[in-house]
């Protein structure tokens, strides 16, 4: 009996389609970018790093200080959830849940040293910002300020 | 010239080219020492051999034939190697390629997956409808807090350790 084998171009064109598919998966991805700041009412410093943050900063808070502690960009890919550390013992858990044309919905878990203290769901447009801040600790506040870019 | 010089002139080239064999040498040798005419002829041989060995052994040493043989080689390989489209179309050539047997799923499968592929890709992701930016939130250690400004520039989400103890700063 002949043995059946498949052909090399039949190999070829099934690993091409299979790039191709998997690639058309992989539009599904979300640039975000994750700044720490440090609010606080002692002194009058704005940290000049935060750029055009600051003028979002004071739009919304009354803070006389704000100082720049970390700018982390990640990729979120599908449902993948990826973890940043943030400030004292404090760490934010991602996860792109849904992309849209114009916007992308996110999972995102805080916790503070391992424990969860923060589960939320948030519609992020591209450009904009979330802030996620508090509790006040010493004289301000930690404020995580969310963006993505698609 | 002899009877026998008709026989022996066929051997006399060979002779001459030292070609000949010991039998032919010995027969030749012994005809030349009783035949004037066939030693003319010889004689007029070597005349023509000595006529042109010079300009050719000349010719020769001015060429550099090491150089031609590699160009040769060279040109052989070139020539020798196909190209990838050549090498494409004697893959392509393959009496397999068109059996039916092989074709048939295959272009099935093609059909299939580049179907959905272009589904994929071509998908228009509709603008979702609800402005509203944070979908759910909660927390079993914190009350949180969550304000909109008016243009839904800007979103925040605040987090207090109870009601009693503080209030955001602004």
């Amino acid at each position: 009996m002949r043995r059946r084998t498949l052909s090399p171009t039949l190999i070829f064109i099934l690993i091409l389609l299979l790039f191709l598919f998997s690639t058309s998966f992989a539009f599904a991805q979300v640039q975000t970018r994750v700044r720490v700041v440090y609010a606080s009412n002692v002194g009058a410093i704005i940290d000049p790093l935060l750029g055009d943050l600051h003028n979002q900063l004071r739009s919304v808070f009354s803070f006389t200080s704000y100082r720049l502690l970390g700018d982390v960009s990640i990729i979120l890919i599908g449902n993948n959830p990826i973890e940043v550390f943030v400030h004292r013992g404090r760490s934010i858990e991602l996860a792109l849940v849904e992309k849209h044309r114009d916007m992308a919905e996110m999972k995102i878990m805080m916790r503070m040293k391992e424990v969860p203290i923060l589960n939320t769901q948030v519609r992020l447009s591209s450009g904009k910002t979330v802030f996620i801040g508090g509790p006040l600790y010493e004289e301000g506040a930690a404020i995580i300020a969310l963006s993505a870019n698609f | 010239m002899k009877d026998s010089c008709s026989s022996i002139s066929k051997r006399l080239e060979k002779y001459f080219d030292n070609e000949a064999t010991d039998e032919e040498k010995s027969l030749v040798g012994k005809h030349l020492l009783s035949c004037p005419p066939c030693q003319s002829a010889l004689t007029s041989m070597e005349g023509i051999r000595d006529l042109m060995k010079g300009p050719v052994e000349e010719a020769v040493q001015k060429e550099d034939f090491s150089w031609v043989w590699q160009k040769i080689q060279r040109e052989i390989r070139i020539k020798e190697r196909p190209t990838r489209w050549e090498y494409f179309l004697s893959w392509l050539d393959r009496p397999s390629l068109f059996q039916k047997r092989v074709w048939m799923p295959a272009a099935a499968a093609i059909i299939i997956l580049v179907l959905i592929t272009a589904q994929l890709l071509l998908k228009k992701t509709p603008s979702y409808p609800d402005p509203t930016v944070v979908v759910y939130t909660e927390s079993q250690t914190h009350n949180v807090m969550v304000y909109e400004s008016g243009k839904g520039m800007v979103t925040v989400i605040w987090l207090f350790e109870g009601p009693e103890k503080e209030l955001p700063a602004s």
